[in-house]
């Protein structure tokens, strides 16, 4: 294996210092001078029509700045989904109907919160209430009310995944399932709820957005088409962002709302949901009614599998559309099935629109799929680790028709887990382990937004005095992206990191990205950071090779500052001396390298896979339902590992996340109105619930990824949940199937069991 | 009515005036100007609130500012003495124990509280005194093993 | 956070009820406040004056009569409680279930009064403080009296207190030889809201192992903390065993009328009484110190078998 200088050690934070100290400035801590106070007027109804909206005393009350409505925003409908322009289907603020209890009715500017928060008291908007539909079994029924005119039985969008042939598939099972799960909502709970602040240059028509988001491109490009500007008269920077988890991945209400707002007032404009706004009128994990038949022959192989997804999409297509292709996909990793059947339907609701969260598509897919490989599992007396090893993906796998998996190292990962349970030995009464096996996409191919950049951009500079400036416009929201970039260049360059300089997060500077999901930062700006630097390295090596005047058949390299030749690296120069000759060369300009990354010849779904197992050991107490999540073991595989202390961040985060789903965070309702929209009765994995974390790397080479890497952030999000179902199962021999596994949920299932 | 307050904040002395219903935290992030504190839910359930007032954590965001009229309060501001950081500022860097850093500085605050009342603290400890602490990011292994590590720094420096 | 009212920080227990008694109805008494500034701030409750009584340092203490008898000031903080080597050693049950109220900061800035006052069906003090059998000294400027601990909570977040009145102390008695007390609570998360609760004393003869007194206290479970009388009379004079525990426990589910909200069902949580006052009951009787005790298996008593908690 080749020796790295950079990759694969521990690095710190490159944030570490602002976010030890407090001075890590988050969109939430700023101010501009003359600052005004945004919020917004949401809808108190499931679904309405507006009758009519009074601003007149909102307006007059001393302290308020500017009251907008739909007169202002006019009939526009936004959305991210620029190459379907049918699906940008979210009013910017609602003009006719309203369709969730959140949706943006009017929005004020006003001197400061509490006036702002007194004004909205004062419009007054009559409403006609209509009927309204929560589930989406119901809202696809006939004469079930309708939430947008031009579309028939509530069904947003279908999507059909198939592949061999499945009804002979079937045939040829010896033993066939067939299941039924209904998965809840969850909330992203970035502990920084969204917000922006909004600044407008008058005389030249720009406009200067700070935002809490992953996707500042998205955000510019949207922006600039709700507001009538040109793409490049809006400025999107994001500053330090308290987390995403695919919450922040859209145009928002205070983007468009502050933005607005600052155009009329001439002032800068500041909005910040509250926490129940974040709750209740921002995004949420996809429910989903869940049905899965698999058949498999006598000795375990996987013959065929049919899935049926109905979402509970809320109220707009937002992301949700991705969800239904991806949850399908997802539906069939990480194993061989050489027939495979995928029918899904996106159904409107009259609930907060549910979209990309981390583990897209792929955690509902995964909680189902490996529940019922268990139930499969036991019902043919074969061994939960054989049956998995027996229909894993290994690498080079092709999906029939549709990818082609490159690296795997699911089959090693398995081996693993599978000596970690034989170490464990006989559990303790009551306690159970369970498994799931997960793969995941290194980021997306399908071009949705209609970008005409590449994926990602990033530029590289190097100064007079070796320190290398990086421009990209990689995401950070917590994950550690800029570090990973940094860590990129550095090994490219052969520098230190400490030679390292980030810029990132602004549109007006930054190449373009397309921004933090999909898992797609490190795999996709990572080869543009790494082309980028691959380009101003290869100015000094011409300069290099020049004054070595080594024979034309040696290579050079570069590392630990140095550009010598690969196979006699005792003859080379200093970097420092190399940049002063290259720029001396150049007639005094900077060395400037260029990077970008569009995936191709990768068919239209990911670049790469990521994959693994985890294995759950519970506790569960028989007589209250209580569960002890007491470990959590992981195998995976991420490509070659960039930065290991945040991948092994990234692990556990994940399975404080999943295991929230599978336990304790659900999003109640009644009707459409959200009965837990704050954290004392959405119930987060804290401290004293997490588990121990034991995670083992299984490495692969990905040809794809930078150095041979993959995504890691959310595909670990995906086995957790559906590990604990099993694992409660392996302890007290119930079966769950809607998440979360409440204690309740599991002495009811005891009891039912017993009786 | 305004009323007076005077109040230590990181040793400096600040003469204010605030309305009685002002909360510490907005003193503190708007009109101190050190927004290291941070909040999060507004139902004392996050901890990213968190300081020390008269040496012991507690929530800023549940309690009126005209409480701690003649107090002392430190903030993550506060920790650090000039670019040198206090170890379980160090400690929580090189322990990646943080990630979009939004409820750091709480979590550092109570680490501080923590640790000045139980400088040895064992990993259960840790769980029960941090409990008060959401972090969505890191799974909290990782903040719980820094704080440990920070234990040995303190102790390691003080001999 | 917005507001519109007068403040008046008193820094004795006089001047504080001098205020109450000139300003009434239409003020609020604020102990630490972490309770009340949430509904302030939600603005499900708007006084036109905020009397701030936690700088009265006069009701922050903790005393031990010489007959054993305990007095807490009602300003006294959780964490105090929680850290008195005095409660620790005769009232262990009040420092447990202070470690294991809320969090450590809420602790250190929350009162046990102001939480009694607070009378929030799923408060710890309660159930405890009445199954200690204890009492309440309320003042004002009328005078003082006491109420017990069980029937001053009278509904959800509402207490038997006067728009004059204060709560100024806490004072346990000393409880018999032979006496043994324990709390639990379950919540779905660690340290989290109960769902229910159960705290328990049970005092044995002096001669035998016959249970002379027992208080059974459910907590969680209604708008207040209720007594399980029924389940009470199922011990009471006899030689406790597993079966007897047992069968309090199923008479303590039955008897009690649980709320039913999205945190639990009342089915559920009459389960987890079931359970509760079973387990509860063991580990009280197990501290009323019966050694010879026949019938119940030690070992299973021990905290993975209590709660399957560690």
């Amino acid at each position: 294996m080749k020796h790295y200088h950079v990759i694969g050690e521990d690095a710190p934070n490159i944030d570490g210092f602002a976010k030890v100290t407090g001075q890590a400035i988050y969109t939430f801590d700023m101010t501009l001078p003359g600052m005004l106070h945004g919020k917004i007027l949401r809808s108190p109804h499931s679904h309405a029509r507006i009758i009519s909206i009074d601003t007149s005393k909102a307006e007059s009350l001393p302290g308020v700045k500017a009251v907008i409505t739909a007169m202002e925003t006019g009939e526009r409908r936004q959305g991210a989904w620029r190459r379907y322009p049918e699906l940008c289907d979210e009013p910017v603020l609602c003009l006719e109907k309203v369709r969730y209890i959140g949706d943006p009715v009017a929005a004020v500017a006003a001197i400061d919160e509490d006036i702002a928060l007194e004004a909205l008291d004062l419009i007054e908007v009559e409403y006609e209430p209509l009927p309204a539909v929560f589930d989406p079994m119901e809202a696809i029924k006939e004469g079930a009310p309708q939430l947008h005119d031009d579309v028939e039985n509530n069904i947003n969008l279908t999507r059909h995944i198939e592949w061999g042939d499945v009804d002979k598939g079937f045939e040829e099972a010896d033993f066939i399932r067939e299941d039924e799960f209904i998965l809840p909502a969850q909330s992203h709970v970035p502990l920084e709820t969204h917000g922006s602040l909004a600044s407008f240059d008058g005389g030249n028509n720009r406009l200067t957005l700070w935002t809490s988001t992953q996707t500042p491109y998205y955000v510019q490009c949207l922006l600039a088409t709700a507001m009538n500007l040109r793409e490049n008269g809006v400025k999107v920077i994001k500053p330090h962002c308290g987390s995403g988890f695919g919450g922040k991945n859209e145009l928002f209400a205070d983007q468009f709302c502050a933005g607005y707002l600052a155009r009329k007032t001439g002032r800068p404009v500041k909005i910040v949901y509250s926490r129940e706004e974040e709750f209740t009128c921002a995004r949420r994990r996809t429910p989903i009614h869940y049905y899965l038949k698999i058949g498999a022959k006598r000795d375990g192989t996987f013959v065929a599998k049919e899935a049926r997804a109905f979402s509970d999409g809320g109220a707009y297509t937002s992301m949700g559309a991705t969800l239904l292709y991806l949850t399908g996909w997802f539906s069939a990793f990480p194993y061989r099935y050489p027939n495979y059947r995928y029918d899904g339907y996106k159904v409107f609701t009259n609930k907060s629109p549910s979209s990309s969260m981390r583990g897209y598509g792929g955690i509902q897919a995964n909680f189902c799929g490996e529940s019922q490989i268990e139930m499969l599992a036991a019902d043919m007396g074969i061994d939960p680790v054989e049956i998995r090893k027996k229909n894993a993906m290994y690498p080079n796998y092709e999906v029939p028709g549709q990818a082609t998996i490159a690296s795997c190292g699911l089959p090693e990962g398995l081996e693993k887990i599978g000596e970690y349970i034989k170490e464990r030995g006989n559990l303790p009464k009551d306690h159970g382990i369970g498994l799931a096996c997960y793969g995941f996409n290194s980021g997306g191919i399908f071009n949705w937004f209609n970008t005409p950049y590449a994926f990602s951009g990033a530029e590289v500079r190097i100064n007079i005095d070796g320190m290398v400036d990086v421009y990209s416009l990689a995401a950070d929201v917590g994950q550690g992206a800029d570090t990973t970039m940094c860590m990129i260049a550095a090994e490219e360059l052969g520098v230190h990191l400490s030679d390292i300089r980030m810029h990132s997060g602004d549109t007006s500077i930054c190449p373009s990205d397309l921004g933090a999901w999909a898992s797609r930062e490190t795999l996709m700006m990572g080869n543009a950071v790494k082309m980028a630097a691959a380009d101003a390295k290869r100015q000094l090596f011409e300069i290099a090779a020049s004054k070595m005047g080594a024979n034309i058949v040696y290579d050079l390299e570069a590392g630990d500052r140095r550009i010598y030749l690969r196979d006699r690296p005792e003859r080379g120069l200093s970097y420092y001396d190399v940049v002063r000759d290259a720029i001396r060369a150049k007639e005094g300009s900077l060395i400037v390298g260029r990077g970008h990354y569009t995936p191709h010849g990768k068919g239209m779904i990911s670049p790469a896979f990521s994959f693994g197992v985890q294995a759950v050991e519970v506790e569960v107490d028989r007589e209250t339902g209580y569960v002890k999540i007491l470990n959590v073991f992981t195998a995976h595989d991420s490509g070659q590992v960039i930065n290991p202390v945040a991948i092994r961040g990234q692990v556990e985060g994940s399975i404080m996340m999943s295991a929230g789903y599978g336990y304790s965070e659900e999003m109640l309702y009644d009707g459409g109105k959200v009965l837990n929209p704050n954290l004392v009765d959405y119930s987060l994995i804290g401290y004293r619930d997490m588990p121990s974390a034991v995670t083992v790397d299984c490495p692969t080479y990905e040809p794809e990824g930078p150095f041979g890497a993959k995504e890691v952030g959310e595909g670990i999000t995906c086995p957790t949940a559906g590990a604990l179902a099993n694992a409660i199962y392996h302890a007290v021999g119930v079966r769950i199937t809607d998440p979360p596994l409440t204690p309740e949920k599991i002495l009811m299932a005891l009891k039912e069991k017993s009786a | 009515m305004k009323r007076e307050l005077k109040i230590t904040v990181n040793g400096d002395l600040y003469d204010l005036y605030v309305e009685p219903g002002t909360l510490l935290v907005e003193v503190l992030r708007d009109k101190l100007g050190l927004t290291g504190t941070k909040r999060g839910c507004d139902s004392m359930s996050c901890g990213a609130c968190t300081v020390i007032l008269d040496g012991k954590a507690v929530k800023s965001c549940t309690i009126l500012a005209l409480q701690a009229n003649g107090k002392e309060v430190t903030t993550v501001e506060g920790l650090a003495n000039g670019s040198k950081l206090h170890p379980i500022q160090q400690s929580f860097i090189d322990h990646w124990a943080f990630q979009c850093g939004f409820c750091t500085s709480g979590q550092i605050m109570a680490a501080k509280a923590l640790l000045d009342e139980n400088p040895n603290p064992t990993r259960k400890e840790i769980k029960y005194a941090m409990n008060g602490h959401l972090c969505r990011c890191t799974g909290y292994n990782m903040i719980i093993e820094a704080i440990l590590d920070a234990a040995n720094r303190i102790q390691e420096e003080a001999k | 956070m917005a507001s519109d009212f007068e403040y008046f920080n008193p820094g004795t227990l006089d001047e504080a009820l001098n205020l109450l008694s000139r300003y009434g109805k239409e003020s609020k008494v604020l102990a630490g406040g972490q309770s009340l500034l949430l509904l302030m701030r939600r603005k499900l409750v708007a006084p036109q004056y905020l009397i701030d009584i936690k700088g009265i340092s006069s009701l922050d203490y903790i005393k031990v009569n010489e007959s054993g008898d305990l007095s807490i000031g009602a300003l006294t903080p959780h964490r105090s409680v929680e850290l008195s080597r005095k409660i620790q050693q005769k009232f262990s049950i009040l420092s447990e279930m202070e470690q294991d109220l809320a969090a450590v900061e809420n602790r250190n800035w929350g009162s046990i009064g102001g939480n009694l006052c607070h009378a929030d069906p799923a408060g710890d003090p309660s159930p405890v403080l009445v199954a200690l059998n204890a009492r309440l000294k309320i003042a004002s400027v009328r005078g003082e009296r006491n109420v017990e601990v069980e029937y001053f909570a009278r509904d959800r977040f509402k207490v038997d207190l006067a728009h004059d009145e204060i709560l100024t102390e806490i004072q346990v008695p000393c409880p018999a030889l032979r006496t043994g007390s324990r709390y639990r609570k379950f919540s779905r998360m660690e340290g989290g809201f109960a769902i229910a609760s159960v705290a328990m004393s049970i005092t044995l003869n002096a001669e035998s192992d016959i249970c002379d007194d027992v208080r059974i206290v459910l907590g969680a479970v209604s708008v207040s903390s209720r007594r399980a009388r029924e389940a009470e009379k199922v011990l009471i004079g006899k030689e406790i065993t597993d079966e007897l525990l047992s069968e309090a426990g199923d008479i303590a589910s039955e008897e009690v009328d649980p709320i039913d909200d999205m945190r639990a069902s009342a089915a559920y949580r009459r389960e987890l009484i079931r359970v509760l006052v079973r387990r509860v009951g063991k580990e009280a009787l197990l501290r009323a110190g019966n050694d010879s005790w026949k019938g119940i298996s030690f070992k299973d008593t021990g905290r993975a078998a209590l709660l399957g908690r560690r």
